[in-house]
């Protein structure tokens, strides 16, 4: 049951992922790079309909998902490698700069990511890369202890 | 994927009901927008803006989806009525935010 998956991204037909939960409509990629699953965290414009972090400004760009994760203690850092020390997010986003998804990444290396309303899966970063999400455009790092 | 043109979307036989157009317009968009996080582009799809204007007459359709589980329905009902019974405290919390909604209706005598 995930040809629904391969077909919106097509690395996933070639290469390794795994689901690990059920579709859920709650909570979203952001939140879950997060580590939250009961809240849809998006920079709508009125307040009252997802949660956006206070400071923050609602507005959809990569510099505002870079302070909404700096509130959290990631800095911006240069590479996805897995360093044994620290956690990473890294964010998506499409032609034009606009943020379309996070994953984060888990300590065996691989990334675990919210698919929308979808399922949780575990993949390789680049794997989701294509017309859906875009392209790997920033990753961030805090030390492990943080978390 | 998800901002392409809804075909037929204005065309309804007169033979479908509210609720069958609905579901039909409902079923587009969860296949084109099920892997969206982007509540923006959610919100923005054709099927859903069509399902919007479909109005007050959906409303009990709605809630009786968002009593069985949560729905992002919490984003179509404030477009449709024009009001918002969710407490900030709780913006963000798909469930909570349906809960809300639910109350919303009872209190005017929705029933679904």
């Amino acid at each position: 049951m995930v040809e629904h998956i391969k077909a919106l991204f097509p690395r996933l037909r070639a290469a390794p992922f795994r689901v690990t939960s059920l579709p859920d409509p709650v909570y979203n990629c952001v939140a879950w790079a997060a580590g939250v699953t009961d809240d849809w965290w998006w920079p709508l414009e009125n307040p009252t309909e997802a949660y956006w972090p206070d400071g923050v400004l609602r507005v959809r760009t990569l510099e505002t998902i870079r302070e909404v994760f700096a509130t959290f203690a990631y800095a911006v850092c240069p590479g996805e490698g897995l360093e044994i020390d620290f956690e990473k997010i890294a964010r998506f986003a499409d032609a034009l700069g606009v943020p379309t998804h996070a994953a984060r990444q888990l300590p065996t290396g691989l990334w675990t990511s919210k698919l929308g309303r979808g399922e949780d899966i575990e993949h390789s970063l680049h794997d989701l890369e294509g017309h859906l999400y875009g392209a790997v455009v920033l990753v961030m790092k805090r030390p492990r202890s943080h978390g | 994927m998800p901002s392409q043109p809804i075909p037929n979307a204005a065309v309804t036989s007169s033979a479908e009901t509210v609720e069958q157009r609905f579901r039909r317009l409902e079923t587009i968009w969860e296949s084109e927008t099920q892997f969206l996080s982007d509540a923006q582009r959610i919100i923005e799809h054709p099927a859903f803006q069509e399902i919007i204007r479909l109005g007050e007459a959906v409303v009990p359709l709605m809630l009786r989806d968002l009593e069985k589980g949560p729905r992002h329905w919490v984003w179509a009902l404030p477009r449709i009525t024009g009001v918002n019974p969710v407490p900030q405290a709780d913006a963000g919390n798909i469930r909570k935010m349906g809960e809300a909604w639910l109350r919303w209706g009872r209190e005017r005598g929705y029933q679904w």
